[in-house]
């Protein structure tokens, strides 16, 4: 992991397909490239299966996009749709037993944190809502409470959709799925809350039809984990098929759902502000000035 | 046949907003280069599509449509688009790209 680890073989880059040179020679690597520059640079991501039109494959294109140090980073998924594309980026991606992620991201971090020191690598998770807030529930919560410094994204479709549409935790109460006919009995869950409580420093929720936001978030909660603790982010990426969602209509479904019910919230602790803007310039964190605080 | 999106240059050009780039579900499928439609004129360049990625899903045709309100993209058959862009054919530049246009259904040259 490293700047090294994407380059050719001293000779060998004549041999390699296109696609690799490309993102050798013009990949986001080593560079400064953000989410307004698309098309003009090639992306780490490359060709998956995930379904056409898929809100969360956009969340996750744009998500590696604005990872701040894409090769000093390493991604864990597990089973559900997002690992279809999360593994096919060139970053390295651990793949945990189904609900494990949490789990298998601890031991990573600190291991990588014993090897390279205070060297940043970055670990993000990004996993379904159901791998996360059901079967990884455990392991998500423990890791919080243990204060590991790692990022955790929930890719939060509202239902199985890997596996053909049972209710997850995080689908709302009264709604019919394939394999919840007669529609979900209880609440839709507050890993919001449980998150601020567990002690996460940085805690946000996002849609993806706000392209920069999403970057804001993901390099925020990234550069948090780093030093000061658990970051989570939870990002609605609605599932076209489970929800019968056309595919053109699905970003005025994300601005519908962002404007209803899962509007842009951010939390964040003193300390990680003070870090932000002393280390990262982040201005919106800076303390104001005394003087405005005294004209009140 | 399938549909794949088709981005009209002059319209995109005359306006060059950018944003069904950051939309687009897939990796590296609406590019964008910074010297298309000079020619004619205009100065901040164009998107285009490497067809062979597009998934059909038309959601740059509603971004286009409804969030730039520009209206330069539309869904056409593979096989009627006439000569397009590849990733085989694309180059990546300093800060753009650029493609040689080719037909995109092989055999049928
Ligand atoms: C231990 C284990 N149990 C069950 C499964 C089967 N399985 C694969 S994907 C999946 C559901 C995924 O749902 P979610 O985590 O919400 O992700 P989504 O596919 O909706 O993105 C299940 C149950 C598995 N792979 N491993
Ligand atoms: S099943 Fe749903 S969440 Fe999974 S790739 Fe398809 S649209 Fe996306
Ligand atoms: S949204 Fe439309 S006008 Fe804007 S860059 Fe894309 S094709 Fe061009
Ligand atoms: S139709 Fe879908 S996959 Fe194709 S270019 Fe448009 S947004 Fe991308």
């Amino acid at each position: 992991m490293s700047l090294d680890y994407v380059k050719f073989t001293p000779g060998f880059g004549k041999f390699m397909p296109k696609e690799y040179r490309d993102m050798v020679e013009h990949g986001p690597f080593g560079k400064k490239t953000s989410v307004s520059q698309v098309g003009t640079f090639k992306e780490i991501l490359e060709e998956h299966p995930m379904c056409a039109g898929c809100a969360m494959t956009l969340f996750i294109r744009l998500a590696i996009i604005a990872f701040p140090n894409p090769e000093d980073t390493i991604t864990v998924g597990t089973a559900g749709c997002g690992r279809l594309a999360i593994s096919q980026a060139a970053i390295p991606f651990v793949y945990g037993n189904y609900g494990d992620q949490n789990g298998v991201a601890s031991g990573l971090t600190r291991g990588l944190r014993l090897r390279f020191g205070d060297k940043p690598k970055d670990v993000v998770v990004m996993a379904g809502d159901g791998g996360m807030a059901d079967i990884g529930f455990a392991q998500t919560l423990h890791s919080w409470f243990r204060k590991e410094k790692f990022t955790t994204i929930m890719l939060d479709n509202e239902v199985y959709g890997n596996t053909g549409g049972q209710e997850s935790g995080m689908t709302n109460k009264n709604q019919v799925l394939k394999m919840a006919p007669l529609g979900k009995k209880f609440e839709k869950m507050d890993m919001l809350g449980m998150a601020k409580v567990a002690g996460c420093a940085y805690v946000a929720t996002v849609v993806p039809n706000n392209p920069r936001r999403v970057e804001s978030v993901i390099k925020k909660a990234v550069l948090v984990a780093r030093e000061i603790g658990p970051s989570y982010i939870q990002a609605y990426t609605s599932c076209n098929i489970e929800y019968a969602i056309p595919t053109d209509k699905v970003m005025e479904d994300a601005k519908t759902v962002e404007t209803d019910r899962y509007k842009f919230s951010e939390y964040i602790t003193d300390e990680a502000k003070e870090y932000l803007s002393q280390l990262y310039g982040y201005k919106e964190y800076l303390p104001k000035p005394a003087a405005a605080v005294e004209k009140k | 046949m399938y549909l794949v999106a088709n981005i009209d240059t002059e319209i995109c050009a005359a306006t060059s907003c950018k944003l069904c780039t950051q939309y687009c579900p897939e990796a590296n499928t609406i590019l964008y280069d910074n010297a298309a439609g000079e020619d004619k004129g205009f100065k901040y360049g164009a998107a285009y599509v490497a067809v062979d990625r597009c998934k059909g899903c038309a959601q740059c045709v509603w971004v286009c449509d409804n969030m730039a309100k520009h209206n330069a993209i539309k869904m056409e058959m593979i096989d009627q688009i006439g000569d397009t862009a590849l990733t085989e054919n694309v180059t990546y530049g300093e800060k753009t790209s650029t493609a040689i246009l080719a037909n995109p259904v092989r055999g049928q040259m």
